[in-house]
This record gives structure tokens, C-alpha cells and sequence, in this order.
């Protein structure tokens, strides 16, 4: 969401013909991804086409909200307005699926390779809703 | 010359060139890309185009304002809605993820965690560029010293890399003129002979510019590797052949990403490989022997073949003693292309 003195987040295009369904989804509350009906591939990033059987046929299916820690920077130099430094982007492998998703946290946050994440829902403007990842609470 | 080949990211298209330098009729004009995976390619453009009967000469440049014109290190994002369109940028740009640096960063940090690479291992590589162009008056850093500690003490950028790990802002502009060998013989320089060209997209490409690298199962592993067995199958060479090597450096990362994908070392060995002084002079492959893009300045690559051309002729500022093969390799990411250079001997 807009802060009160920052500029605006980046937003998505969220209608897009191939990707849109992702960011439909998130607006459902779900993290869905595209597979092909045919062969069961996952399409990630998402497309119209099956490269591996041909198939036009293709749907998206919820998959696991949760995942593990691939890799992550700590951004401390400021490339863009909408995103003060420092903050962290975070690619988390997702559970079950082979995908893997990017995510964003605040500032400088304890990380470790292959610790638990979970998707979170960020509405940002314009109903734009975007999945988010960030690191499973230690008591869980 | 009667054949030009430009990258498909210059701002100048082969009949302004054409026109500039005053060439009356061009046969051949061939437009390569993407921008750093290009310039071996580009010189496989002209191999082809003069193998093939459609050029005789053909020069094959690139230039790039890149202080003072479109600036690399700046966001991808204009206006306020990124992605769409088959970019793929939706799923990336919106959580900050917005440069090619903080892509490898993050390369950088998986190979840290996969194979325990540490920050004074890329140092030795920005050290090594460094001292090359402290040897090289043409290059940017020419008069600028740098110790480990300094490398150390730089300011984070996108962690775990560094103001020092990332190349220079660069105006600058490099050409090459490639034509049949018999000809090159008779002209007053001695020649550096092609052996071999090769170009390979990364193994199930992705689609998107760059991003969607990460989507992959290995982030450690860049298509050098493919672009490597075909060129060293190419030429009846290998690793071990190689007197003298330019090795694409966007970053110090990608550098030593490719020391383990064109086979110098095993995998996850390159930050020891790196540290060993392996790649300085009398070393098992001195690298970037002009500075490279880390020091000498960012000609996307380009500044790279140029380099490998020295070293063959022998008129190199950091001059490898007697070196016949000199490999340039532009590798970086998704794609790539190779070349091998050979001494006329």
C-alpha cells in the first residue's frame, strides 16, 4: 500500500492474456500456477503452449503456499523510488511443484538457504493484489 | 569492406556506419544480439557472410554511450505499470528485483551457499582486472590502484556484491574488421586467425531477457557450458589449450561462473581456482588482459575480442610470453557465444 510519503509500489500488469490468471488468483486469496492439462508440466512462467507434449490444453491449479529459500540480496543501493533501500528480494523454491517465486522483504531480515517460507497476499493499489513470500513464524 | 555487423542493442545502424566511414555499396549487413552474449556471435556473423560468398570485409563493431547515454545499471522499470506482453517483468520487477547486478547477486549468493565461495574470491578477480588496466593507458582505472582491502571495504551494492564487483559506466565504441585468411596475410598486421565460432542458447531456454533465469533448476550453472562443448568440439581444442582467455565480467561473479562452465575447474572450484593466481601473469590462464569490463571499461564485450586480437599479434599491455590461443568468451546470461583465436603460425 501507498505510505504516506513514499511513492507508489510498482504495480504489475495483472491482465495480461498469459500471466493474468497468476495475479486473479491472488486476488482469491490463492497461489496458483499454470500447468498443461495434457501432460501435467507445470508452465512457469506461464504460457499458452505445452513445450514439452504440444498441448494447447492448459489450467491453472493451487499449489502449496509454502516453500524454501533458494537464494536472496540485500538491495543498498536505490535503483528506484518506489522500492527504498535496504530492503531484500527473496526466490523461494515452491513446495511440491518445482516453481520457483520471487519475493520482497523489508530492510536487512536473518535468512538462511532452505529455511521454510510462506505466501503471503500484498494489496497494493488499484486492487492489485501480488503474492508475497516471507520467512515461516519459529513457532510454527 | 563491403560488410558490417552491429549488436541488435546499438543505437547505430549499419548504413550510418556505412555512411559515416564512406563505403560506397555494402553486400552483407547482419544485426546480432542480445547485447553481451553478441560479440563472438557477431564475428560468426562475418565468418559466415564471407564463407558464403556475400561479403568480402566486414567490419563488426559496437558502441555504447553508457555514462552519458542509456545507463546500465539503472532500473528496467518505466512508468507504472511493469510486465505484460510476454516480458514476464510482473513477476519479477514488483518485488525490487530491477537490475541485472541484483540477478547475480543472487547467483552469487547460491554459489556461496552450494559451494562456500567467499567474498575474497571474487576479489581476486577484481583485482586481477585491476591490475591489468593499471598496465593499460587506454583503460578507465589506468591510474587507480586497488588492494584487497579496498575490494573489502567498498560499499555494498547488492549484497553479497560490492561497488567493485560490478563493471564500469563506459562511453566507448571497439571494431574489428574480419575477411578471408588469404587476404589478411598479404595486409601490413599479422592476422589472428579464427579457429573456431560457436554460439549455444542455454539448455531448455527460457523465455523473457533475464529474469526468468532464476526460474531455472541449477543457479550456478550458465550456458557457457554449452556454448564451451560446442566450441571446444569445433576447434579440436580444449581447456588446456588456452595460453590467454577474456572472459565476459559484467561482474566478478560471472567471471567466476565461467572459469567452471568452459572447464578451467571443476564446479564450485572457481573461488580457489580464482584465489590460486591462476589468473595473472604466469598463471595457468591469465584473464582480461586489458582490464576487462571490471577495469578497462564496457564496451559489451567487444573491448574482449579486441584484447584477444592483441594477444595473438603480441602487442598487448599485459602481453602473455608466446601465446598461440586465446579464448573470448561473451557468456553471461541467457545465451552465449565463443571464440577462439589463433596465431598464424
Amino acid at each position: 500500500m501507498t505510505g504516506p510519503a513514499g511513492p507508489s509500489r510498482l504495480l504489475p500488469v495483472d491482465d495480461d492474456l498469459d500471466t493474468g490468471p497468476f495475479f486473479a488468483a491472488a486476488r482469491r486469496g490463492e497461489l496458483a500456477l499454470q500447468h498443461c492439462t495434457a501432460c501435467g508440466l507445470l508452465l512457469h512462467v506461464p504460457k499458452a503452449y505445452c513445450h514439452r507434449c504440444g498441448s494447447w490444453e492448459t489450467d491453472w491449479r493451487v499449489v502449496p503456499g509454502r516453500g524454501s529459500l533458494l537464494t536472496w540480496t540485500v538491495v543498498t543501493h536505490q535503483v528506484h523510488p518506489a522500492h527504498p533501500v535496504p530492503y531484500t528480494v527473496v526466490l523461494v523454491a515452491v513446495d511440491g511443484c518445482g516453481a520457483h517465486l520471487v519475493g520482497s522483504l523489508p530492510g536487512r531480515p536473518e535468512l538462511a538457504t532452505g529455511q521454510p517460507m510462506e505466501v503471503w497476499f500484498e494489496h497494493l493499489d488499484h486492487g492489485v493484489v501480488l503474492p508475497n513470500w516471507r520467512p515461516v513464524a519459529p513457532h510454527e | 569492406m563491403d560488410g558490417i555487423v552491429r549488436c541488435s542493442h546499438d543505437t547505430v545502424y549499419a548504413h550510418d556506419l556505412a555512411h559515416a566511414i564512406g563505403v560506397p555499396q555494402l553486400t552483407f549487413w547482419s544485426d546480432v544480439g542480445p547485447g553481451g552474449v553478441a560479440p563472438a556471435a557477431m564475428v560468426g556473423q562475418a565468418v559466415a557472410a564471407i564463407l558464403s560468398g556475400q561479403a568480402e570485409t566486414v567490419v563488426v563493431f559496437r558502441e555504447l554511450n553508457g555514462r552519458s547515454g542509456r545507463r546500465y545499471g539503472l532500473a528496467d522499470a518505466a512508468g507504472d505499470r511493469v510486465g505484460g506482453a510476454g516480458t514476464y517483468d510482473e513477476f519479477f520487477l514488483p518485488y525490487g528485483l530491477l537490475t541485472p547486478g541484483q540477478v547475480f547477486a543472487m547467483l552469487a549468493r547460491r554459489h556461496m551457499a552450494e559451494f562456500g565461495t567467499e567474498p575474497e574470491h571474487l576479489g581476486h578477480i577484481a583485482l586481477t582486472c585491476r591490475e591489468r588496466a593499471n598496465a593499460n593507458p587506454a583503460a578507465q582505472m589506468h591510474e587507480r590502484t586497488m588492494t584487497m582491502d579496498d575490494y573489502l571495504g567498498s560499499r555494498p551494492i547488492a549484497e553479497p556484491l560490492r561497488l567493485f564487483d560490478f563493471c564500469l559506466e563506459t562511453d566507448g565504441a571497439c571494431a574489428v574488421v574480419v575477411t578471408s585468411t588469404e587476404r589478411a596475410r598479404d595486409l601490413r598486421r599479422p592476422p589472428a586467425l579464427i579457429r573456431a565460432v560457436a554460439q549455444a542458447s542455454i539448455p531448455d531456454p527460457q523465455p523473457g531477457m533475464m529474469y526468468p533465469i532464476l526460474m531455472r533448476d541449477s543457479l550456478t550453472e550458465l550456458p557457457a557450458a554449452a556454448v564451451a562443448r560446442t566450441l571446444w568440439s569445433r576447434a579440436g581444442l580444449g581447456p588446456g589449450d588456452v595460453d590467454v582467455a577474456q572472459l565476459y565480467d559484467c561482474f566478478t561473479i560471472t567471471v567466476l561462473l565461467q572459469l567452471e562452465d568452459w572447464g578451467f575447474c571443476a564446479k564450485g572450484e572457481g573461488g580457489p581456482f580464482a584465489a590460486s593466481g591462476n589468473l595473472g601473469p604466469g598463471g595457468s590462464l591469465p584473464i582480461n588482459t586489458a582490464g576487462g569490463h571490471l577495469s578497462e571499461g564496457y564496451v559489451h564485450g567487444m573491448n574482449h575480442v579486441l584484447e584477444g586480437v592483441r594477444q595473438i599479434r603480441g602487442t598487448s599491455t599485459s602481453q602473455v610470453p608466446g601465446a598461440e590461443t586465446c579464448l573470448v568468451a561473451t557468456t553471461p546470461l541467457p545465451p552465449g557465444s565463443g571464440l577462439l583465436l589463433r596465431s598464424d603460425g
